[in-house]
């Protein structure tokens, strides 16, 4: 029901991407759950950043994904993905109303 | 926890929370009203057994925890037992299910994370009732002048309260659960 991507840390007070990187890979919370052995809803409450995996879990979502855990998992909110491959051309670049992750304050 | 319970062939959608947090409402109403019924019927002499019963139905078709049933999953993560009886005799006594997937009753981690918190919270709870069935036979022991405005005998209000202990200690971490987990997602 709650499918909005996470803005805050939830009340976890970790932020995530696995909702990104499960979209890239075209990827169903209930193939992911499956893959990780965990309930489908437990994938929303990550998701959302509403519950803190184990250790184990989060090592199982870095080897699933192909990626140190630190790139899925953050005590500071991610930059966007956009934003780290090209830079701040492409918010330059882009057009001022499709912006949205662009901090308001910054010239 | 499942989305949806079957009751008589009927689907019941669980999954949001307001629907459960009635059902809860319900049950415990349910539960209240049997107590004060019974209690006029035969100050649950014998009726206190059908109560702790009732209990027990009301955990296997609707709340679960206990067994394979109802809408929490069994608390020990353990499988249901298998029985040996030949098929026919389980098809004659309609108890014969398909084998549950193994998600169907064993908490990932954090089901097991949220299971223990409502058994914590349950347990205060419990601690309470406990506190004040002691003061009560204290009292009741060494000062029975301090509970002369009962209109009932202190014995039968320490026999209640026991009851009433046991019924909370049977479903409360159930029903915490089923309280405070928001709306569940459509699997997706």
């Amino acid at each position: 029901m709650n499918n909005t991507p996470q803005k805050g840390p939830g009340e976890s007070g970790l932020y995530n991407r696995i909702a990104v990187l499960r979209a890239e890979r075209g990827i169903s919370r209930q193939d992911l759950a499956d893959a990780m052995d965990v309930n489908y809803q437990t994938i929303g409450f990550l998701e959302r950043g509403d519950y803190s995996p184990s250790l184990k879990l989060a090592l199982a979502l870095g080897e699933y994904f192909g990626l140190p855990v630190e790139a899925i998992f953050s005590r500071e909110p991610f930059q966007p993905l956009s934003e780290q491959v090209y830079g701040t051309f492409a918010i330059k670049s882009a057009p001022k109303n499709k912006i949205d992750s662009r901090d308001p304050n910054e010239s | 926890m499942r989305a949806e319970l079957v009751l008589m062939g009927r689907r019941v959608d669980m999954a949001p929370q307001a629907h459960r947090r009635a059902l809860v409402v319900l049950i415990y109403a349910t539960l209240t009203v049997m107590m004060v019924g019974l209690f006029f019927a035969d100050h649950w002499r014998v009726t206190g057994y059908y109560l702790v019963l009732a209990t027990g139905l009301i955990n296997r078709f609707f709340l679960g925890g206990y067994n394979f049933g109802g809408l929490v999953k069994p608390f020990s993560g353990k499988p249901p037992r298998r029985s040996e009886a030949p098929p026919f005799l389980l098809l004659a006594l309609r108890i014969y299910h398909a084998e549950p997937g193994d998600r169907e009753y064993r908490s990932d981690e954090r089901e097991l994370q949220q299971r223990d918190r409502a058994h914590y919270q349950a347990y205060q709870t419990l601690v309470i009732v406990l506190a004040l069935l002691w003061l009560l036979t204290s009292w009741n022991t060494f000062k029975p002048q301090l509970l002369a405005w009962l209109p009932m005998s202190p014995d039968l209000v320490v026999y209640g309260l026991v009851l009433a202990a046991i019924v909370v200690a049977l479903t409360l971490p159930q029903c915490i659960l089923l309280w405070t987990e928001p709306d569940m997602e459509e699997e997706a």
